[in-house]
Formats: C-alpha cells, structure tokens, sequence
C-alpha cells in the first residue's frame, strides 16, 4: 500500500495563456479510493498525465511513500493508468491485452497465462480471452482496460473517467466492479471524474479542483454539509446563499435572526443551507413563504419559493410537494444543524 | 430511385472504363498469350508461349533481377519511410518545409528521375567528375559502377528514392488517425519507449504499411521505363524484356510477350491478393 504525494504541481502547456496547474498539493491517502473532481478543464487529466509520467512537469514533485517518481520514466514509476476510452490494441485478443504488461516485463508465458485467466474470471470476461477488441461492447472492452492494468499490480492506478463512456446500467455495474476491485485489492486509487454523483458514490473521499486549484479534499458528504466556499457549494448544487452576519449564535440576514448550530464562526459571512434541507412546515427557524413554482423531478419535487422578497428552493419528497400550487402560503423551516457559514465572496462588503 | 440503383450509376464511369479498357485489353492479352491469334493464323489455342517462356534461360534471369530489384527497393523504401514518417509525426522547427520537401519528388516522373540519376551516377556523369575534380578517382572507370550494372543498384536508387515519399504519406496518414493514447497506454503499462514502438504502433502501422509496400513491389516489378534507362543489356529486367519481344520483327515471339505480360500481372495480383488477406486475418 502505498501513499501518493503531489507538491506543488504546476504545468503550463506550451502555447496556452493560463496555466493548466498551479501548483497542486494533494496527497491521497494509502489504499484509498479517490476522486479527483472538477469541470473539464480544470486539471485533472494533466495531473493525471503528470503522475503517469507521460507529461512532465513545470515544478513541484510527485512522491509515492517517501520516493520521487518525478523524473523517472512512464514504465518504471509502478503507476498504471486506465484512460478515458478502452484503448485496447486491435491486434491483440482480449487476454493478449491483458498480459500485455506482463509480458512487457518479461515473465514467463505459463505465469502470465495464469495471471491472465485469473484476472479474466474477476471481471468475469473468460468467455472471452480469444475475442479480438473489436468484437466486445463498449462495457466489456472498459472491463478489459481494467484488468489490463490491475492484472500489474500497481502501487497507484490512475481512473480517467471510466465510466463516461458507457450507458447507465453499465455504468452501475462498472462503478460496482470498481469498488469491489478496490477494496479487494487495497490499491490505491485515483479516479478523475466531472460528475459530482460519480465521485460521491465511487469515492471514500474527494478532490474538488477547480480552475486549476484545489479547493477542498474530503469526505463526500463535506461537501454538502461543510463545503469550502460558494464555488464548492454551487459546484454540488447549492442553490440557496443568504448575505449576512453571525454574532452570539445567531445570523442577521434579510430573512431576520436565524438560530445557527454551536461552533460556527462569528462575523460576516455567506449562509448556505441545501435545498434538500429545508422543510415544509413548523420547525425551528420558521418563515413564512409563498410558493411560486412547483417541479416534478421524479424522485423529489422542487419548490420555488419567496421568502421575504429572498428566493429559496426546496427539494422535497414528491408527495410532500405536489398538493402545493403557484401563489399559496406556506410555513418553512430551515434546520440550525443544516444551516452552514461560508466566507464573503470576495469584493462583497 | 432506391440507394442501389444511384450507386450503381454513379460507379458506372469507373467500372466502365475498368471493364473496357482495363479488363478487355487483359482478355486480349490473355487469349494472345494461348497463341490465339487468327490474324498469324493462330486459332488453336494452346500453352506453348508458357513452355517456351519457362523453358528459356533468358526469361528466367530476368525473372529473377526483377523479383530482385522489386523486393530490394520495396524492403528498402519501407524501411526509410518508416523512419521518415516517425520523426515527421513529431513537430520540430523547420517540419512543414522537410514535409513539402519529402513530397515534393512524388510529382517528378519516373522517367526525369532515371535520367537525373544517369547524369549524376554513371562512369561519367557529374558525382564521377566531382571525384576526379578532387582527386579521388584517376579516371571514369575508377568510379563505382551504379548504372546499367550487375546489381541494378541506380533502379533501386531510383525505385526507393520515388517510392519514400509515397509510402511515408500513407504512413503519417495512419499514424495521425491513430494518435499517441495507444503508446501511452503501453508506457503506462511498463512498456518502454521501444517495447511501445515495437508491441504497439508497429503492429498497429503494419496493414498500411503492408499494403502501401505491396504496391511499390508491383509498381516496381512491372514497371519498363525506369530498368530500360538504368538496366543493363542482359540480362533485362522481364517488363523489358516483354516489350522487346512484342516489339521483334518475328510477329511469332507476341504470343511470349503476351505470356510474359500475363506473369508479371500475376504475380502482381497473387501478392495483394495475400496482402489484403493478411490484413483482413489481422484485423479479426
């Protein structure tokens, strides 16, 4: 098991104006799952990239334990990387590919044949070993690409979006392998992904990057009940953001002094609460509200409301939501324990 | 009209001018080489021009420098393309104007090309009186013998410096379709640069390649003007030697130039025909 340390990792790609890193430090911890979120063009294929050894960087260093792998070259870093589409080798049947690494590192043929069908039988692809790339669906080649990489053994694998290319029920399934290969195997791992609902149901923990920086690493549910800033909490579909101050456990907004929980800091300060926090009748911190739309989504219903001439939005199960019509006037509730202080922007008085 | 019938029409102008032209004068040649000529009064066919042809110490020679000079220029072509394609791919200062330069000699004819090198080459051409000039060489007949010699070297020159920019064109081609991921999926994989190059973009390269050297290989094996300049007297290489017998006074020796146009064709055909096979296996 092995830790991965990023230092100051910055790239600049020649020609381009912005650096596509500044200096990132990240260190993933041993045996952990991962992931590296952000929108595209934030960084994250480039610290992937970077970490694999196919680019080098700028500055900064890449360190597994206490070893810098920064100047060594793809093959000899024990760093494995699973892109973003399969990329198996059309010349190569399915267990051609998959001993490919092996074979690369020049073990016997009845070893690596053994290795092969053992890892083969795991993602439940030995059906297959003869078939050529160009005979599997999208799902079974992704599952090639996979095995092709943990059949080695790394110290670190590397995740470029692997579930982007494939369709829901795959992605399930896929997602399911991941983490059962994870957990076996005790690799550690890092998977880049744009999809916040990915990286919280794949991941023990998260990277947000965000233009380059990181801006919080932590558990998947810190970012919705403590995230770092307005971008973290948008970046997970915070919609809800009240302008005001903390003082003496209470927060003066437009909506009036609302109770917060204990241990939140005083003074100036950006209230956030998730739409799927706020409640639907008496409670603590009640307000009046009038509705101005309702919304059926499936699985929840969203409630636009005005409070005070202030805009909220509530997602709330869908039976609670759907007796409710335009213009109507309701009781709301905002929970202190989901009530969480972000910093000002910065520029805001 | 249904999508059959629109593109039956619009194939019409190629495949007629294939099946008239191409493929009718192939007939002819065929029926000819059987010693089917009523014109001579020949009306039985039969395969004595084959007999004769197989039979002749001549035409076996010359079978054998043309299967030499197509598979020396086609190993050699190949090889120097590859190389050529592989540092072209990569961007360097000054690449558009070596590019242009490599593709530049695809529009030069063959024929300007056998005379360029007979100017430069031969006993007494220009690179012999630079020799001279600066001592080297006392006399024309000190100076290596590169045209109309034994080893067909100044046809191969020739052959390989024509066919480079070809095959290095369908070369880079490929390899910009194909991209760098699967490279850098093998050095990830612990594959080094070489094991990458090797396991990888070469078997990946190799149908492009195979196909584009088949076709100088039967370019160059069938080819009669570039040997008629280079070549020597004896033994000729086979195009050469067929016109030569086509051309004869003895309206009898047509029958062994058709038999002999018909083996250059069919071994021309026979080797992309196994191309095309090895493709497609390899492609399953």
């Amino acid at each position: 098991m092995t830790r991965l340390t990023l230092k100051g990792l910055a790239k600049r790609y020649a020609g381009a104006g912005q650096a596509a890193l500044h200096g990132l430090d990240l260190t993933v911890a041993s045996g952990s799952l991962t992931a590296l979120l952000g929108p595209s063009g934030s960084g994250k294929t480039t610290t992937m990239k970077l970490i694999a050894g196919l680019i080098a960087p700028d500055a900064g260093d890449i360190r597994l334990d206490d070893r810098s792998i920064r100047d060594l070259p793809p093959e000899r870093r024990g760093v494995a990387m699973v892109f973003q589409n399969p990329l198996l080798f059309p010349h190569l049947t399915v267990a051609g590919n998959v001993g490919f690494g092996l074979r690369m590192r020049g073990l016997a043929p009845d070893r690596i044949a053994a290795s092969v069908a053992a890892m083969l039988a795991r993602v439940r692809l030995s059906d297959l070993a003869d078939r050529r790339p160009a005979q599997l669906s999208g799902g079974q080649a992704q599952r090639v690409a996979l095995a092709r990489a943990l059949v080695l053994r790394p110290e670190v694998l590397l995740l470029d979006e692997p579930l982007s290319s494939l369709d829901a029920t795959l992605r399930d399934e896929m997602r399911g392998l991941i983490r059962d290969l994870q957990r076996e195997t005790g690799i550690t791992t890092l998977v880049v992904t744009h999809d916040q609902a990915e990286a919280v149901a794949l991941a023990d923990r998260i990277a947000l990057l965000l233009d380059g920086r990181l801006v919080q690493h932590d558990r998947p549910e810190a970012f919705y009940r403590r995230p770092a800033s307005e971008a973290v909490a948008r970046f997970f579909g915070g919609v809800n953001f009240l302008p005001g101050k903390a003082r003496g456990g209470r927060f003066d907004c437009a909506l009036g002094a609302l109770d917060l929980a204990p241990g939140l800091p005083e003074g100036p300060g950006l209230l956030t609460i998730r739409p799927e926090a706020i409640r639907l009748g008496p409670g603590p911190n009640p307000l009046p509200a009038r509705v101005q739309a309702v919304t059926f989504l499936g699985t929840q219903t969203r409630v636009d409301l005005g409070v005070e001439g202030f805009a909220l939005q509530a997602l709330v199960a869908p039976e609670a939501g759907l007796p409710l019509s335009p213009g109507q006037e309701v009781t709301v509730s905002l929970p202190p324990s989901a009530l969480w202080l972000l910093p000002r922007p910065e520029g805001a008085a | 009209m249904t999508d059959r019938t629109r593109i039956a029409l619009l194939l019409a102008p190629a495949l007629l001018l294939l099946g008239g032209l191409f493929l009718s004068g192939l007939g002819l040649t065929l029926l000819r080489s059987f010693r089917y000529f009523p014109a001579l009064g020949l009306t039985e066919p039969d395969l004595g021009a084959y007999a004769a042809i197989l039979t002749s110490p001549g035409f076996l020679r010359s079978l054998g420098l043309s299967l030499w000079i197509a598979s020396a220029s086609t190993v050699l072509a190949a090889i120097l393309a590859l190389v050529a394609a592989l540092l072209l791919r990569q961007s360097f200062p000054g690449r558009a104007l070596i590019s242009f330069l490599v593709q530049l000699n695809l529009t030069i004819p063959h024929v300007v090309g056998a005379i360029g090198i007979l100017y430069l080459l031969s006993q007494s051409g220009a690179f012999a009186r630079l020799a001279h000039a600066a001592g080297l060489i006392a006399g024309p007949a000190d100076f290596p013998v590169l045209v109309n010699d034994p080893f067909a070297i100044g046809i191969i020159l020739l052959y390989v410096w024509k066919e480079v920019p070809f095959i290095a064109l369908i070369l880079l081609a490929n390899l910009q379709t194909l991209g760098e991921d699967h490279e850098s999926v093998a050095r990830s994989l612990g594959a080094t640069r070489w094991q990458a190059f090797r396991h990888v973009l070469l078997p990946m390269l190799a149908p492009g390649l195979a196909a584009a050297s088949a076709l100088v290989f039967a370019f160059a094996f069938g080819a009669y003007e570039v040997p008629l300049i280079l070549g020597q007297h004896a033994p000729k290489a086979l195009p050469v030697l067929a016109w030569q017998a086509w051309t004869d006074t003895d309206l009898a020796t047509r029958p062994e130039a058709m038999a002999m146009s018909i083996v250059i064709a069919a071994i021309g055909l026979a080797l992309l025909a196994l191309v095309a096979r090895a493709v497609r296996q390899g492609g399953e």
